[in-house]
C-alpha cells in the first residue's frame, strides 16, 4: 500500500509525460485521475491504521544495497500518516489548479507528481539513506516548478531554493553517514541505529547538523531567507506544495530524527530550541505585518507558524507533540487555501499589492466568494475558535506552557500579531471602496471555487470535530514524548550501575 | 409634439473664430461649442442613454405621482406608513404633457400611469401577492430614492438665487401664514397635534417646507417622464441619429416646460389649501429644473455616517466644491460610495430595461451578474447628457447663439462653458471617464 503511494505518482509522471501530442484536456483528466487515486489510497491508509498500536504499521522491507546499509524500508505511524494524507490532498489540489492552458502542461503535471512521490517516500521511509534519497528526489522537480512557471524573479528564487535545500540535503546525508560510521550500525534503518551509544558531544554535533538541515527546510529564522523569494515567485500549485507540504518535511525531520534519535540531547538543549522557535514565531509575525505584498505576507506568516511546531517539539510533552502534528496539518491546509486565494486575486485583479487592492468583497464587481474564504482562512490562521487553527495552536500552547512558559507566552502574543496582519490584509483587500474605474475583474466560477470549498470545509470540520485531527497521532505523540524521559532514566541507570 | 427650437449648426463657429481653449476639458468645450454634448457622440452612447431614459421614465412615472400624493394628501401625517401605497386616483391622474387632454403633448402615449408600471406594481419581480408583502420585500418601486432627491433640494438652500424665488419664499411670512392655515386645518379636532404645533411651531413648518419640495419635485418629474418616454419612442422609430439629437430634444423640452407653474396645494377634507399658490408665478425652469440639477446631479447628500450636517441649522455648505456627491461624481458601486444612493434607482430601472440594453449589458463585464452596475454607468452617461442639455439651455437663455458671428459673443459663450467645466475638474468627477466607451 505504501509502495503504491510512492510509485503511483512516479508512474503517473511517466504516463502524463508520455501522453501523445499536446492535448491539455487529456493531460488534465489523466493527471486528475491519478491524483484522486492517490488521495483515495491515502484515505484507505486511514481506514487500515490501528489507532492503538505503537510503532510502525503497514511496514514493507526489501533489502536493497546492504553494503551501504540501504534498505527499501517503509512504514507509517501517527507522525507520518496525517502528513501522508495531507500530501495526497494538496497534491490533488495542486494538480487540479494547474491552468489547463499552462505551457508545457505535461511537464508541469509530471513534476508535481515527482514532488509528491518524493514527499511520500520521505514521510514513510524507515531507512535514513532512503529518506535522504526521497528528500533529494523532490528537490529538482521543485526547482523546475519555480524556475519554469514562476514569477518575474523565478530564476533567482529557484536557484536560491536549490542552494539552500541542497545544503540541507547534504547536511542530512553527512549526518546519516556519520551516524552509521560512529555507531557501527548494521544498516541505516532507523530501528538499527542507536545514537545513544555515542558520546554526548558527538550527539550534540550530529543533532546540530540535523537541526540546521531541517531548520533550513522548515524554515526557522535565520535559515529562512530562501522562503519569501521561493514562495512569492512560485506559481500557485507550486507554492501550495512548497508551503503546504514540503515545509513539513523539515518539521517532520525535527520530530522523527532530531527528537526521535537524540531524545536526551534534545531534552538538554530544548530551552534553546524553544527560544529559537519562539523567536521565529515573533519574527515571522512582525515581518508579516510590515509586508505590502499579500503573498509575501502569507509567506512570512508561514515562518511564524512553523515556529510553533519547533516550540511544541522542544517541550516534547504528549500534548505538545500532538499539537505539533496538528499544527503541521492545520498549517498545511490553511496555508494552501491562503495561497490559492491569493493566487486567484492575483490572476483576477492583476496585483498583490495591499496599496492597490481594495473592496474585493463588493458583491457585484468584486470577488465576494474569494474574499469570504480569505476571511475564513485568515481567521483560521489567527486561531479563531471553531476553526482548525485554534485547535492546533491551543494544543501547542497548552502542551508547551508547563515546560517553557515564557517562550509560550511569546507565541501567544505572536498569535495575536497574526490577527493584526490578517486584519490589515483583509481590511485593505476585501473591504473599503472598489472604484468602478478599475474594477473589471473576472468572476470566479464554481470549478475555481472547489479547492477553496474543500479546504475551507476541512478547516471547519477539523475545527469543530478535532478528534479527526489528533486521533491518528495520540499514541505516537505519547511514545515520542516519553523518549527524552526514557533516555535520561536510562543514562541515570547506567551511571548508577557504574 | 416638441418643436425644434434649438438647432445648432453642425460645424463650430467658435472653432473658426476663436483660438483653441486651453482648459483641461478643452476637447469637451469645443464639442459644446459645436452644439454637442459632454457625452461623446457614438451610437453606443446613444443607445445606452435612450435605453436608460426609457428605464428611468417608468419608475419616474410612479415617483411624480407619489410625490404629489404625499405632498397633497399625506401631508403631515405623523405616521405615514402607507405613503408609498399610491391610491388609484393618483395612478389615474392625467399627466399634463401626455395624452389627448395634455396642456402640451410631449409624449404621444397615455396620460395615466404607464402600463409597464402598473404591470410591475401588480406582480413585482416575484408573484402576485398582497401589496404589503411586495412592499416589505422591497419588490416595488423604491420611493426612497425620490425622497432623497427631494431632501437634497430642501437642504441645499439658496440655489440659483435670486432667479430661484421658491426657496426664499419658504421663509416668507406669507408662506408661514398659508402653512399655518393648512396645518391647523389638517390637525383640526386633534388636540395632541395642535398642542405640539403650539409648542414646536418650527418643527411643523419645516415639515411643511419639505412637503412643498415633494410637490416641487413631483411637478418637475411630471414633465421629465413624458419627455423620456417620447425620446425612447422616437429612438425606437429610428428618429435619433446622434447624442446631440437627443440632447437637443431635451433642450427643446426644457424650453417648452420652462414656464410651467410650480405650486403646492394640499387637499384636506375636500378643501384645497394653497400653501404655494400658482399665482406666485414660480416657474418650472428656475424653481424646479435648475435647483434639481444643482442639488441632485452636482451635490446631493453624503451618506449618513460619512458626513453629517444639520440642515435645519443651515450647516449644509453653500458652495458646490464642498459638496460633490451627485451622480456626475458618484461611484455607482453600491459599496463604499457616497451621495444619493443611486442603488435603489438602479434597482428600479433594472425592471424596465429595453431588450436591446439587456442584450448589450449581457455582452460586457459580468453580463447579467453586474447589469446593475453597468446600467448605473449608463445612467451616469445619460445624466451627463441631461446636464449638457441644461448647460446648452442656460447658454441659449443667458448668452449667445453658437453661430453668433461676433468673436466677443463667442468668447463669452466659451467663458460660460469653461466655468461649467471647472466644476468637473475635481478628481471625483466622472466626466473624463465617460469619454471612454470602456468605462462600464
Amino acid at each position: 500500500m505504501l509502495s503504491l503511494l510512492i510509485w503511483l505518482p512516479i508512474a503517473g509522471a511517466l504516463v502524463v509525460g508520455l501522453l501523445p501530442g499536446e492535448n491539455p484536456r487529456l493531460v488534465r483528466l489523466t493527471s486528475l485521475a491519478i491524483a484522486l487515486s492517490m488521495f483515495v489510497i491515502s484515505l484507505a491508509l486511514l481506514g487500515q491504521f490501528d489507532l492503538k498500536a505503537q510503532g510502525m504499521q503497514m511496514s514493507e522491507f526489501i533489502p536493497w544495497l546492504p553494503v551501504l546499509g540501504l534498505n527499501y524500508s517503509l512504514g507509517v505511524d501517527g507522525l507520518s500518516l496525517p502528513l501522508v494524507v495531507l500530501n495526497a490532498l494538496l497534491s490533488a489540489i495542486a494538480i487540479y489548479i494547474i491552468p489547463p492552458k499552462a505551457e508545457r502542461s505535461k511537464l508541469y503535471n509530471a513534476l508535481v507528481f515527482l514532488v509528491s512521490a518524493g514527499v511520500y517516500g520521505a514521510f514513510v521511509a524507515q531507512n535514513l539513506l532512503l529518506f535522504v534519497l526521497f528528500y533529494e528526489l523532490e528537490l529538482i522537480p521543485t526547482y523546475l516548478l519555480i524556475a519554469i512557471w514562476g514569477g518575474q524573479k523565478r530564476e533567482y528564487a529557484a536557484m536560491k531554493f536549490l542552494i539552500y535545500t541542497a545544503v540541507s540535503g547534504i547536511l542530512i546525508l553527512g549526518a546519516t553517514i556519520a551516524m552509521a560510521w560512529l555507531t557501527h550500525a548494521p544498516s541505516l534503518d532507523m530501528s538499527a541505529i542507536n545514537v545513544g551509544s555515542l558520546s554526548a558531544s558527538a550527539q550534540v554535533v550530529l543533532l546540530v547538523i540535523l537541526l540546521i538541515a531541517f531548520g533550513i527546510k522548515t524554515p526557522i529564522v535565520p535559515l529562512h531567507t530562501w522562503l519569501p523569494d521561493a514562495y512569492v515567485e512560485s506559481s500557485t500549485p507550486a507554492v501550495i506544495l512548497l508551503g503546504g507540504i514540503l515545509s513539513k518535511l523539515g518539521t517532520y525531520g525535527l520530530a522523527r530524527f532530531c527528537l526521535g534519535l537524540f531524545p536526551e540531547v534534545w531534552s538538554n538543549i530544548s530551552p534553546y530550541l524553544a527560544t529559537w522557535g519562539a523567536s521565529s514565531v515573533v519574527y515571522g509575525a512582525l515581518t508579516a505585518i510590515a509586508q505590502k505584498d499579500i503573498k509575501r505576507m502569507v509567506a512570512y506568516s508561514s515562518i511564524g507558524h512553523m515556529g510553533y511546531v519547533m516550540v511544541a517539539l522542544a517541550a516534547a510533552t504528549p500534548l505538545s507533540v500532538l499539537g505539533a502534528v496538528g499544527q503541521m496539518v492545520s498549517h498545511g491546509i490553511i496555508l494552501a487555501v491562503l495561497f490559492y486565494l491569493v493566487g486567484i486575486i492575483e490572476e483576477k485583479v492583476g496585483t498583490r499589492e495591499l496599496n492597490v487592492l481594495n473592496g474585493l468583497m463588493s458583491p457585484i464587481r468584486g470577488l465576494p466568494f474569494t474574499s469570504g474564504f480569505l476571511v475564513i482562512a485568515g481567521m483560521a490562521s489567527a486561531g479563531i475558535p471553531g476553526l482548525v487553527g485554534f485547535i492546533a495552536e491551543y494544543m501547542v500552547f497548552q502542551g508547551s506552557f508547563t515546560s517553557f512558559p515564557i517562550q509560550t507566552i511569546f507565541c501567544i502574543v505572536a498569535s495575536g500579531l497574526t490577527a493584526v496582519y490578517f486584519v490589515i490584509l483583509l481590511n485593505r483587500t476585501c473591504f473599503g471602496r472598489l472604484d468602478n474605474y478599475t474594477a473589471y475583474y473576472g468572476q470566479t466560477n464554481f470549478l475555481e471555487r472547489i479547492p477553496a470549498l474543500v479546504l475551507v470545509g476541512l478547516i471547519f470540520f477539523l475545527g469543530i470535530q478535532p478528534t479527526w485531527l489528533v486521533r491518528w497521532s495520540e499514541t505516537t505523540a505519547t511514545v515520542l514524548s516519553t523518549k527524552p524521559v526514557a533516555a535520561i532514566q536510562s543514562t541515570i541507570t547506567e551511571l548508577t550501575i557504574q | 409634439m416638441v418643436q425644434a427650437l434649438f438647432q445648432p449648426r453642425p460645424a463650430s463657429m467658435a472653432a473658426d473664430k476663436l483660438p483653441p481653449s486651453h482648459h483641461p476639458h478643452a476637447d469637451i468645450i469645443h464639442r459644446l461649442e459645436a452644439g454637442g454634448s459632454m457625452l461623446p457622440d457614438t451610437p453606443e452612447n446613444l443607445m445606452q442613454i435612450i435605453g436608460l431614459y426609457k428605464a428611468y421614465a417608468v419608475p419616474m412615472d410612479f415617483y411624480w405621482r407619489d410625490l404629489l400624493y404625499i405632498g397633497e394628501r399625506v401631508f403631515l401625517d405623523p405616521l405615514p406608513f402607507f405613503k408609498y401605497f399610491i391610491p388609484q386616483e393618483y395612478l389615474d391622474l392625467h399627466n399634463h404633457y401626455a395624452g389627448d387632454d395634455a396642456d402640451y403633448r410631449i409624449w404621444r402615449g397615455i396620460a395615466t400611469a404607464h402600463p409597464e408600471l402598473l404591470e410591475f406594481m401588480a406582480r413585482g419581480e416575484t408573484i402576485k401577492i398582497p401589496k404589503l408583502l411586495h412592499h416589505l420585500y422591497h419588490d416595488r418601486i423604491n420611493m426612497e430614492f425620490a425622497e432623497e432627491c427631494m431632501r437634497a433640494m430642501l437642504w441645499h438652500r439658496r440655489m440659483y438665487c435670486p432667479a430661484n424665488r421658491f426657496d426664499p419664499y419658504l421663509d416668507s411670512d406669507e408662506y408661514k401664514q398659508n402653512a399655518d392655515r393648512a396645518i391647523k386645518a389638517y390637525f383640526q379636532g386633534n388636540p395632541v397635534m395642535l398642542g405640539l404645533y403650539r409648542v414646536f411651531p418650527d418643527l411643523f413648518l419645516e415639515q411643511c417646507r419639505q412637503m412643498s419640495y415633494y410637490a416641487n419635485l413631483g411637478l418637475f418629474w411630471e414633465v421629465m417622464a413624458p419627455v423620456f418616454f417620447e425620446m425612447s419612442d422616437i429612438y425606437d422609430e429610428g428618429g435619433f441619429k446622434t447624442v446631440s439629437d437627443a440632447m437637443n430634444f431635451l433642450v427643446n423640452g426644457i424650453f417648452i416646460a420652462a414656464g410651467r407653474p410650480i405650486y403646492h396645494h394640499v387637499y384636506i377634507r375636500g378643501e384645497c389649501y394653497e400653501i404655494i399658490p400658482k399665482s406666485k408665478g414660480f416657474m418650472w425652469l428656475y424653481e424646479a429644473a435648475l435647483p434639481y440639477v444643482e442639488a441632485v446631479f452636482y451635490r446631493t447628500s453624503p451618506f449618513r455616517g460619512t458626513k453629517s450636517y444639520n440642515a435645519q441649522a443651515h450647516q449644509v455648505p453653500d458652495h458646490q466644491p464642498d459638496f460633490h456627491y451627485g451622480i456626475l461624481y458618484a461611484d455607482v458601486f453600491p459599496v463604499g460610495t457616497a451621495g444619493i444612493p443611486p442603488t435603489l434607482l438602479m434597482q428600479d430601472m433594472l425592471h424596465f430595461l429595453p431588450p436591446y440594453l439587456i442584450d448589450y449589458y449581457s455582452k460586457h463585464c459580468r453580463g447579467e451578474d453586474d447589469m446593475l452596475i453597468q446600467l448605473g454607468i449608463s445612467f451616469q452617461r445619460s445624466m451627463y447628457n441631461v446636464t449638457s442639455a441644461v448647460i446648452q439651455a442656460l447658454r441659449t437663455a443667458l448668452l449667445y447663439p453658437l453661430d453668433d458671428p461676433s468673436p466677443k459673443h463667442l468668447m463669452a459663450n466659451r467663458k460660460f462653458f469653461e466655468a461649467q467645466m471647472n466644476r468637473f475638474l475635481r478628481p471625483e468627477a466622472r466626466l473624463r471617464m465617460i469619454q471612454s466607451q470602456d468605462y462600464r
